[in-house]
């Protein structure tokens, strides 16, 4: 078992926890982020990209829409490499009334959010698909941004003040001393060993999974409730703004130009458990109508791809009213010491990903306080490494990059653009990483094939660069389409169901994937959100415990 | 990217500054095309076909272009998979070696507008890079006029290497790109002069009037084209009435001068509007009739409704002559002329979706065995092959086709659009004519061995 | 007025029409873009897996439709067809082709993927006969236990890896029991000018031209070892002339692997139906979809096309549809899930089942959706077995009931049934 003693564990590499490492690092505090996967691969991932203007909450929660608004220009400037500013637009589509419309203005000016109404024949010059009906509009500062550019930028930046960054390490046990956190174990999920991290301070970012985190220290009843909501990915930008509908928040009321695609969402029902978040039939029908209204001929445009993510939502009858002072909005802290006797452990969850530097900013002054150390907070101050000097993301540098070395550099994945001098940089970098977490990094196998004629590729680079077997190689391929599947089987239709026929042309009858040599079927290294999860999980205890892994 | 507080529209207290508008900070951060050449109703019509793109590469496989020449990155790559990366704007250059044949569109088994997505976005990008050249070079109807009344001269002239050397430095045709021949008198000046219509051929009946559409080409440098048909037509029984008319904006489109290509085809579209309501239009022009049947509209987005009802009513003339046999309304006592003919069907000609009409029409004359090239374009692509830094693709496109030609020691050769005549006639020095004047000769008003223009 | 329509220019489309123009029939093929030819591996796939591995392909076809019979939902075509059918149908392709196919009808071969395995298929051009894998313990086949393989992959094509190929094909256990030796290689030879990513045809382009071959079979000649078989990518030349000069050039056993699309082998052989098509006046129609027919009297009048500018109605006295599957376009899922043929209407036969479900891992229902037809191919109601036309007739990936990929049973589809299809028609022409 290898050891390791910092300063502070940070439970949970999503947005929360990224931020937390990477402020706990900057005060100059040794820090290691540990999450079970990938980085980002919890809510933080799973949304539809809206860096919020505060629009969205000028009349709802005018608090909260304050500090979007601030947060968002220092998201903008921090993570430059990863915000696209689109700029975003309320739109009063002809089924809405315009009695919320009405007190948008005063509302935005009030939670000194910047809107301004335009013309509609101004918004309709900017975005032809827009619903030729809208009765009115108005123009915000909202942007887009790249959850995991967002969450590796943080982490890198905290790498780069010393921070240790460990994805696939899954905690197992928290321990105490007494009254007090001493350290945690985790599994390395990929090298299948134990490691023990000493400790001063655990903080719970463990979003969905808080719960069962604090439980590992002995802190029971707390009730995060995953709150599951589905987004549906359009195969080419629809529109090049992001588009709200002005009226209260509600499902599928937001279309987000991000990278190739629009994303609608999102729906928001109530979950039992953040490992099983099915896309309901109902949901992606309700998500297509959302859509038709925003912009007709929506549901003859082309579906890509479907996922749900899980809200966090803490009902904690035992959080004290004073503790709301100090907190970004949305926002829930646990304070294990005052709430189960257990110092040295704070659980926080909620919150928005446009703020996500703002709650770190508020939980760590909380940390340092209960440390005795006083460290002032810079995150704001310093953008992190990938974005320094970088402009912010245009969705056309990636054609104009690959325009510059085409002719010496291949092609890997095409709709995507993604270059094999990219694929093969990240692989030296990290030769565990699976097709999943470089697709995460490299957006390989997310455009129209999704995998068909790039997953393909990518498994033969890994075994001829020797990260993989040729045996581990034909898995890897397979489990890339099988996650792939998850998020195709409840949209498949038109377009993609038509690219869907030939990708399985070409991968069970060209390339006769369920006779190659490795599993028909392969073991999940951790839950992917499905049913198919409880036989992998059995599989993957027998392997684990030295069985034989059933054919 | 920092901004400053005023940048960010606030004021110290980072409250919004008064003079700070969140609009035109918008329209600043993410901008959008000005002056953008492209119509909404063409763009929607071929981004939208982008979601039919299923990454196949049947379209990579047929293009002429990308088969010679790496510089080209191929239609599928410039097309539906370029087209998710732009924001208006294009930031792709290969996408210049496109040669817009729409050998890839017309292959596409799902369907996807990729020739057409290419256009815009070529237009798009020579958006304030617009050549003199291509300005010059789409004038085709200008050419016409000033070329015909010195056409021995302008003839001589073009033959002349040193000029062509100079017209390649200064203007950017290349040298030795195929040269349309001039000719003394324009189908106009023909039909002023001639004594009076073909007489019917006996015993026909009236057929009433048919509008004969001419193209530029077909105005001035083809005019033997025109004549025959005019006459064949005649010859069956129709009357044909030839309007004054102008241009039809093809070449001009094909460079991406859109504004002047959708108002010469509008403009055209009246002209041959003025021969009649429910007349067939018919034409020996196969590109020129393929811009107002489709290209007009799924590139320029031309909606306009004279465009739209010309376009139903316009015929290839192998089209036209067809359609009448399968009726069982077409003479077929031809002549008996044996020869073996390499006929190679155009882009534009194949693009219209009729398949090769031509083919079936010639083969009708006994003793006439057609043999198709089998190749899908012979590289000049309307205007793209005279370029100077084209010719040499354009040149490489058609040499397989070049030499099936030359292989078959045939007489002469068939090709129904005029540009490609000239290239074809260029490169393997052979007579190269349209369908008519196989069909004129077999009717017996003409010897198809005399000399061809 | 023409004899018939063919609808689609694939296998099955092709065949169809090669088959009636012999019988002197008028005949049109309108196809909406390149049929798929090229976008399979090249070969003849008659039945590959029942699931398990097939080795007599005619010989278990009964078996494998007893158990198609049990599991219910649309009939699988070759319960339509019966083996006789599949026989005259690959014969004829046999005769429109000549030498360009080897293999027998009677047996299945194995043949590397791209991915390392060993797959089954019926019939395979001769390029990659060196590659095959006996499943007749009588013969020894191009490749049995022991036999020294050198997969050689080309830098500048990224479909193919040489690695992953000779690496899992080593741990593959033959069906005649030992392994393979392999090893792999890479030689740089770029299909245009100097370029970093050249696909398959470009390549195929480039070994089409002597001094290019040259090249090629010097550099292969150097790495390769006595006792070797060399296996390549699928980029053999886009003419059958290619590959006899390079395994001549090499004098040692040489054959090419499949690969994702574009598949060169398809391609050629596209390209000779093409030619036969051409050369027996096939009236060849591309680029315009079928967008209706004009109907009457329970039959087709003509069918519309949507040529440029104007609709064009061809009549004919009967209709061949095989125009593919979901792949095409030609069966489509709406947004609501609704399932509909779009061309014309015609009622398709769906699996009783959920169309599309969570496991990647199994097959998915919605995939044996298609057009009905009766033993004669004749498309008809699937509730009633009724004709919905007198005239129509279909073919292929159209017809419902196969998992084509997973069966290994596409070709052998579309061959017995386009030629059961135009010979019931030819029939009935020369009936009347």
């Amino acid at each position: 078992m290898a050891d390791l003693t910092v300063d502070v564990v940070v439970i949970g590499g999503g947005a929360t926890g990224a931020g937390v490492a990477r402020d706990v690092a900057m005060r100059g505090l040794s820090v290691a982020l540990v999450d079970r996967a990938d980085l980002a691969q919890g809510t933080t991932a799973r949304y539809h990209g809206l860096l919020h203007s505060g629009g969205r909450y000028v009349v709802s929660d005018p608090e909260s829409a304050r500090e979007c608004a601030e947060e968002n220009r220092i998201v903008t400037r921090i993570h430059a490499n990863a915000v696209e500013q689109t700029g975003g637009l309320f739109v009063v589509t002809p089924d809405d009334s315009e009695e919320y419309a009405d007190g948008f203005l005063a509302a935005a000016a009030s939670a000194q959010v910047p809107a301004e109404e335009i013309t509609v024949a101004q918004a309709l010059a900017r975005e032809p698909r827009l619903n030729p009906g809208i009765k009115r509009a108005f123009a915000v500062l909202d942007g887009t941004v790249d959850g995991w550019a967002m969450v590796r930028g943080a982490a890198e930046s905290a790498r780069a003040y010393g921070a240790h960054i460990l994805p696939y390490h899954e905690v197992t046990a928290i321990h105490r001393d007494g009254d007090r956190v001493v350290g945690v174990t985790v599994r390395d999920v990929k090298a299948g060993a134990d490691k023990r991290i000493t400790c001063r301070f655990v903080m719970n970012a463990a979003g969905p999974w808080a719960g069962r985190v604090a439980a590992l220290a002995g802190c029971e009843d707390v009730d995060v409730v995953p709150g599951r909501g589905i987004m549906i990915a359009m195969n080419h930008r629809l529109v090049n703004t992001v588009i709200n509908r002005c009226i209260k928040p509600a499902d599928g009321d937001i279309l987000v130009p991000v990278h190739t695609v629009a994303i609608i969402g999102t729906t928001d029902v109530k979950a039992a458990d953040p490992d099983k978040l099915p896309i309901p039939r109902a949901e992606v029908q309700q998500m297509l109508d959302a859509g038709e209204a925003l912009v007709p001929g929506f549901r003859r445009a082309r579906a890509v791809h479907a996922w749900a993510g899980a809200r966090p939502l803490v009902k904690d009858t035992r959080v004290s009213a004073s503790d709301t002072r100090h907190m970004s909005r949305g926002m829930s802290v646990l304070d294990h010491a005052s709430r189960d006797g257990l110092a040295g452990m704070l659980t926080i969850t909620g919150g928005k990903l446009t703020t996500y530097r703002l709650m770190a900013e508020r939980i760590v002054d909380i940390m340092c306080e209960q440390m005795g150390e006083d460290r002032p907070c810079r995150t704001a101050d310093e953008p992190v490494p990938a974005a320094e000097g970088a402009p912010t993301y245009t969705v056309t540098h990636r054609l104009a990059d690959r325009e510059k070395d085409r002719r010496d550099d291949q092609i890997i994945c095409e709709c995507e653009l993604m270059s094999k001098s990219m694929f093969l940089d990240l692989l030296e970098e990290d030769p565990s990483a699976t097709l999943d977490d470089l697709r995460r990094r490299l957006r390989l196998g997310m455009g129209p094939c999704q995998g068909g004629f790039c997953s393909t590729r990518a498994a033969g680079l890994m075994c001829a660069a020797g990260a993989r077997s040729s045996v581990q190689a034909t898995d890897e391929l397979r489990g890339f389409l099988k996650h792939r599947w998850i998020g195709l089987w409840p949209i498949l239709a038109g377009g993609q169901l038509r690219q869907a026929a030939l990708d399985e042309w070409i991968a069970r009858g060209t390339l006769d994937i369920d006779h190659a040599p490795g599993q028909t079927d392969p073991i999940e290294p951790y839950p992917v959100g499905t049913e198919i999860d409880e036989r992998d999980r059995a599989r993957a205890r027998a392997v684990i415990g030295g069985q034989e892994v059933p054919a | 990217m920092s901004t400053t507080a005023a940048e960010r529209g606030l004021q110290n207290d980072g409250q919004p500054s008064e003079s700070f508008s969140v609009w035109n900070h918008l329209k600043k951060a993410s901008p959008r095309l000005n002056n953008n050449p492209n119509s909404y109703e063409a763009q929607q019509l071929n981004r939208l076909s982008l979601d039919q793109c299923v990454k196949c590469t049947i379209c990579e496989t047929q293009c002429p272009v990308t088969r010679v020449t790496e510089m080209f990155a191929g239609p599928k790559f410039v097309g539906p998979q370029a087209e998710r990366f732009r924001n208006g704007e294009s930031v792709d250059h290969t996408l210049d070696y496109c040669s817009s044949c729409g050998i890839c569109t017309l292959n596409c088994p799902q369907g996807v507008k990729i020739a057409e997505l290419n256009s815009m976005a070529r237009a798009v990008m020579k958006q304030g890079h617009m050549p003199l050249r291509d300005r010059l070079i789409t004038q085709t109807s200008l050419e016409g006029r000033v070329l015909t009344p010195v056409a021995p001269l302008a003839n001589w002239a073009l033959q002349r290497k040193p000029l062509r050397v100079a017209v390649e430095k200064v203007i950017g045709v290349h040298r030795d790109a195929p040269m349309p021949v001039a000719q003394s008198q324009s189908i106009r000046g023909w039909l002023r002069h001639r004594e009076g219509p073909m007489a019917r051929r006996p015993g026909q009946p009236d057929r009433g009037p048919v509008v004969f559409f001419t193209g530029c080409a077909g105005t001035y440098f083809e005019v033997e084209t025109s004549k025959k048909t005019i006459e064949v037509l005649e010859h069956l029984g129709y009357t044909v009435i030839v309007p004054r008319q102008g241009c039809c904006g093809l070449a001009s489109q094909s460079n991406g001068l859109f504004d002047q290509a959708r108002s010469s085809v509008v403009k055209l579209a009246g002209d041959l509007a003025k021969g009649g309501r429910h007349v067939p239009v018919v034409t020996s022009s196969g590109s020129c009739a393929g811009m107002v049947k489709h290209e007009a509209r799924e590139i320029m987005g031309v909606e306009d409704r004279t465009v739209t009802d010309i376009g139903a009513r316009m015929r290839e003339t192998s089209e036209f002559l067809l359609a009448l046999a399968d009726a069982g309304e077409l003479p077929t006592d031809f002549e008996r002329i044996e020869m073996t003919i390499p006929y190679h069907a155009p882009c534009q000609l194949k693009g219209q979706g009729m398949g090769m009409p031509a083919i079936r029409l010639m083969e009708l004359v006994p003793g006439i065995t057609v043999v198709e090239s089998g190749e899908n374009c012979c590289g000049i692509a309307g205007t793209y092959g005279l370029k100077k830094e084209k010719y040499e693709v354009a040149q490489a496109v058609g040499r397989p086709l070049f030499d099936k030609f030359k292989e078959s020691g045939a007489e002469l050769g068939a090709c129904d659009t005029e540009t490609c005549r000239w290239q074809i006639r260029a490169g393997t020095g052979m007579d190269i004519v349209h369908p008519i004047h196989v069909i004129h000769a077999a009717y017996g008003l003409s010897d198809i061995h005399s000399p061809q223009v | 007025m023409r004899d018939v329509i063919v609808v689609g220019g694939g296998l099955a489309g092709l065949v169809a029409a090669l088959r009636l123009r012999r019988a002197g029939l008028h005949t049109t093929l309108v196809h909406m873009g390149r049929g798929g030819l090229q976008l399979g591996q090249g070969t003849i796939d008659v039945l590959g897996y029942r699931p398990s591995l097939v080795a007599h392909p005619l010989t278990e076809l009964g078996e494998f439709c007893a158990l198609e019979e049990r599991r219910g939902g649309p009939t699988h075509p070759y319960n339509l067809l019966g083996v006789e059918p599949v026989r005259v149908g690959v014969g004829f392709l046999r005769e429109l082709v000549g030498e360009a196919m080897a293999g027998d009808i009677e047996t299945n071969v194995l043949l590397p993927t791209a991915l390392g395995g060993l797959r089954p298929t019926t019939l395979y051009p001769a390029s990659m006969a060196a590659g095959t894998v006996s499943l007749d313990p009588s013969d020894p086949g191009a490749l049995h236990d022991g036999s020294r393989v050198v997969v050689v992959g080309i830098e500048q094509l990224k479909d193919f890896s040489c690695q992953l190929v000779a690496q899992n094909l080593a741990t593959i256990e033959l069906p005649g029991g030992g392994r393979l030796e392999t090893r792999s290689a890479s030689v740089s030879f770029p299909g245009r000018g100097t370029e970093a990513d050249s696909n398959a045809v470009a390549i195929a382009r480039a070994l089409d031209r002597p001094e290019r071959r040259r090249d090629f079979v010097a550099a292969l000649g150097r790495l390769a070892r006595r006792g070797e078989t060399i296996a390549v990518p699928n980029v053999l030349g886009l003419t059958d002339e290619t590959f006899t000069a390079i395994a001549d050039g090499l004098g040692r056993p040489v054959f090419e692997i499949p690969l994702p699309p574009p598949g060169v082998a398809g391609m050629r052989l596209t390209d000779r139906l093409t030619d036969l098509a051409r050369a027996y006046r096939v009236e060849m129609i591309l680029g315009s979809r079928v967008i209706g027919a004009e109907t009457g009297l329970g039959r087709i009048r003509s069918l519309r096309l949507g040529t440029a500018g104007h609709e064009t109605d061809l009549e004919a006295r009967y209709v061949l549809l095989a125009p593919g599957g979901f792949e095409s376009g030609a069966i489509e899922l709406d947004s609501y899930g609704r399932l509909h043929e779009p061309a014309l209407g015609l009622p398709l036969a769906v699996p009783d089942a959920e169309l599309l479900n969570d496991s990647w891992a199994g097959e998915q229902p919605i995939f044996r959706t298609g057009v009905a037809t009766d033993c004669t191919m004749r498309v008809v109601e699937p509730a009633t077995g009724e004709p919905v036309h007198e005239n129509l007739y279909a073919a292929g990936g159209f017809l419902a009931g196969a998992q084509r990929w997973d069966e290994k049973s596409g070709e052998g589809i579309a061959l017995a049934s386009a030629v059961r299809a135009a010979d019931s028609i030819i029939e009935q022409l020369k009936e009347s």
